[in-house]
């Protein structure tokens, strides 16, 4: 079985994939690490000394959580500007 | 014999000739300053071999010490000041012209009760570049009592297009004072202090301790690091804005035990990208900075809801606002 998740991305990331959203098949029983490292695959060096945050359905997490179908996911990293 | 804060005030205003003397110690005087006053200093035991040639107020720092001083001598046409100098604050802060501030007033979250607190509050906002600009400007307009503007840079002129606080003429001067000058005029209720330093390990001590509210305007990681510390170590709330391209985020840090920056980012690196490497449309930082003004009036006033525990993400091309519940 697979399910479908949603990938938002933020300031850098948006910046590296060149896109807002990103649609992923994913196994279920999946996490967001395994996201990460789909996401950081798919930018290439583009990514590369850049942290980001990961928040499910607008909630921060804290440790690496399953995902659910139809879950949406943010890569929120620091910006510095001001 | 006594006279009120009020009764002073009238005559005074009407133009009777009336001495003032302000026994207080230096301190108190420097303090609680007599606005409105123009007081003569001396010492309460040098007054007993002066002759008083029309009526004087003499004034101590409760009105305390100068009514017994008063009440073992029958000396004509001299009066003290009931409640003294705190009195004659109290009266003045009651009859200060608040209809400037009269729009924002009407709102009920505000009211003349807030408007007073806002002229009692003390912000410092450590940046004066895109986002601390459109912050102070709101901040001093608002009303805010005192305001302390913290930036050690100069204005560059590649920084007016998003720092309209600042004209041409200033270019190659401080930041910092430059927007003093400029803010004293928009708003003299504002007392405005400027620091010619960027913020350090050194100076935040000096630098941020008293106020009611910290902004981070900046655009380095050690300066927010650094606010993140001193801000969660003293309870201060902190109000974060940032901003990458056309994107901005804000929230609020340490308000009643509330995230800090380091909950919601344990890790920056130092390429995440400044306006003048990655680019800035200069209305983002207008846009980001005048969010972090209203969340710090907020703050002042205990409005709610609040960004404390949520980012908020502003999208400048889609102009979508969404916020991230941040977890414990």
């Amino acid at each position: 079985m697979s399910m479908k998740i949603t990938i938002r991305c933020f300031s850098h990331v948006r910046q590296a994939l060149g896109k807002e959203t990103v649609t992923l098949k994913l196994q279920d029983g999946t996490d967001t690490t395994e996201v990460e490292r789909t996401i950081r695959e798919m930018a290439g060096e583009a990514l590369d000394g850049i942290s980001f945050r990961i928040a499910v359905n607008r909630k921060y997490l804290s440790f690496p959580t399953e995902l659910k179908d139809s879950d949406e996911i943010a890569l929120i990293p620091p910006v510095q500007g001001g | 014999m006594n006279i009120s804060a009020r009764e002073l005030d009238s005559r005074l205003t009407d133009g009777e000739e009336l001495s003032v003397i302000d026994v207080r110690r230096e301190d108190q005087k420097n303090r609680w300053p007599l606005a409105g006053i123009d007081a003569e200093s001396a010492d309460l035991e040098d007054l007993d071999s002066r002759t008083f040639k029309r009526p004087t107020v003499l004034i101590c720092q409760f009105g305390i010490i100068t009514q017994r001083w008063l009440e073992l001598r029958d000396l004509d046409d001299l009066y003290n000041l009931i409640g003294g100098a705190q009195a004659w604050i109290s009266h003045r802060e009651h009859r200060r012209d608040l209809s400037r501030y009269s729009r924002q007033m009407v709102l009920p979250e505000i009211g003349e009760e807030g408007q007073r607190k806002l002229l009692n509050a003390m912000v410092t906002i450590v940046g004066i570049g895109g986002l601390g600009c459109p912050a102070s400007q709101y901040l001093a307009a608002a009303g805010i009592g005192k305001l302390r503007l913290v930036d050690g840079d100069v204005v560059d002129i590649t920084n007016l297009h998003r720092q309209p606080l600042f004209s041409t003429e200033n270019v190659g001067h401080s930041k910092s004072e430059a927007a003093a000058e400029s803010l004293a005029q928009l708003n003299p209720d504002c007392n405005i202090t400027s620091a010619k330093s960027f913020l350090c390990e050194d100076n935040c001590e000096s630098l941020l301790s008293e106020s009611d509210v910290v902004v981070d305007a900046t655009d380095t990681v050690s300066a927010r690091r650094l606010m993140d510390r001193f801000c969660a170590y003293h309870s201060i709330p902190l109000v974060y804005g940032g901003l990458y391209r056309f994107e901005g985020q804000v929230s609020v840090f340490h308000l009643n035990d509330g995230p800090s920056y380091s909950d919601l980012f344990p890790v920056t690196d130092s390429n995440s990208g400044s306006c003048s490497d990655e680019g800035v449309p200069g209305m983002l930082p207008g846009i980001i900075g005048s969010i972090q003004a209203l969340e710090a009036l907020k703050i002042i006033l205990a409005i709610e809801p609040n960004l404390s525990g949520k980012l908020l993400l502003y999208d400048g091309l889609t102009h979508v606002v969404e916020q991230i519940q941040l977890k414990g």
